[in-house]
């Protein structure tokens, strides 16, 4: 049994992925979880209350997912980090929206984000690195070739949920892996190709 | 007021990266011949201990003598410390066997007779 606070979290991102932060009401939100607004009011008492705590939370889920790096040094263990990454874009597509409003002063999440997005570039490229060391990826063509690939994952990480939206498309997670996978995959060895043929393919054809 | 989130520099956090991916090279899967140490000293379960006290170098050594209730002759000498006070070596003996007993109160023990010893 979840506790309130929790109740109204949940629900408080289910309504901001639906109609946007600003347009969401106190009434709304007590409404979808069948509770008063007074009782709403004694767990937050406003607004800002609430969506402070969305951020925080959401900021929480997005470390859970970067401590989940290289558990295991295959292929696959990628692979279940961007499970991960897409079930966190996929349930929190609200909070993207939020940076592209015009003149909004960076807050303290946007710092925090700024920080999260900066960590995840960097185990990017780190998983790169160990990648290409372990000779599963071919060396870097050119100095800083990898730094720009994993740029281009990064955004494909972030964006392909929004850019499917946008298209009307569907956004599924099988398509969602293939398509970060498709920007390593020229890039892989023989060895690497045969890892990924091996362990990763069968669980991208589920 | 609201605690402010930790936050970890940028190179720092990429060092501690390459940290985690270096574990992946340097640290291997032991064999498992590794855990054979468990069956290997399993006898040493039902073993009677014995402490032992030998004067040395002008102390008094405490061994302790863990021999096998099955078969007396498969047994294993360990030195445990050594005292200058007789007394304090031996309550030193006392305790130390009866941490390393499996029962305290020494109901496991070995005879002579179990040695077969032929006597003709």
């Amino acid at each position: 049994m979840l506790s309130t606070k929790q109740r109204i979290l949940n629900a408080s991102v289910k309504l901001f992925n639906e109609y946007g932060v600003d347009a969401v009401r106190l009434q709304q939100i007590a409404e979808e979880i069948g509770i008063s607004v007074g009782n709403l009011a004694y767990h937050y008492k406003s607004k800002d209350a609430i969506i402070e705590s969305v951020y925080e939370q959401v900021i929480d889920e997005f470390s859970h997912i970067f401590r989940q790096y290289l558990q295991s040094p295959e292929l696959a263990d990628f692979d279940q980090q961007l499970s991960l990454y897409y079930q966190f874009f996929q349930a929190n597509q609200f909070y993207l929206a939020e940076f592209f409003k015009a003149s909004t002063t960076p807050g303290d999440h946007t710092v925090a984000w700024q920080q999260a997005v900066n960590k995840m570039l960097l185990q990017l490229r780190s998983w790169l690195l160990f990648h290409q060391q372990r000779e599963v990826l071919k060396p870097e063509p050119t100095p800083g070739f990898y730094d720009q690939l994993a740029q281009s994952l990064w955004m494909s990480l972030v964006f392909s949920p929004i850019f499917n939206t946008m298209r009307g498309l569907h956004s599924t997670e099988t398509s969602y892996k293939q398509t970060v996978w498709s920007h390593i995959r020229p890039y892989f060895t023989e060895q690497g190709l045969a890892e990924y043929q091996a362990d990763v393919v069968p669980l991208l054809s589920y | 007021m609201r605690k402010k989130p930790f936050s970890i520099d940028q190179a720092a956090y990429a060092n501690l990266l390459a940290g985690i991916n270096n574990l992946h090279f340097t640290e291997r899967k032991g064999n498992l011949s590794d855990f054979h140490l468990y069956s290997n000293d399993q006898w040493l379960a039902d073993t009677a201990v014995i402490e032992q006290l030998t004067r040395s170098k002008g102390e008094w050594q405490v061994d302790l003598l863990f021999a096998s209730i099955y078969n007396p002759l498969k047994f294993l000498k360990r030195h445990i410390t050594s005292h200058v006070c007789p007394k304090r070596a031996a309550q030193q003996a006392h305790f130390m066997r009866r941490l390393a007993a499996k029962d305290q109160r020494g109901t496991l023990t070995v005879s002579a007779d179990q040695l077969n010893p032929c006597l003709n």
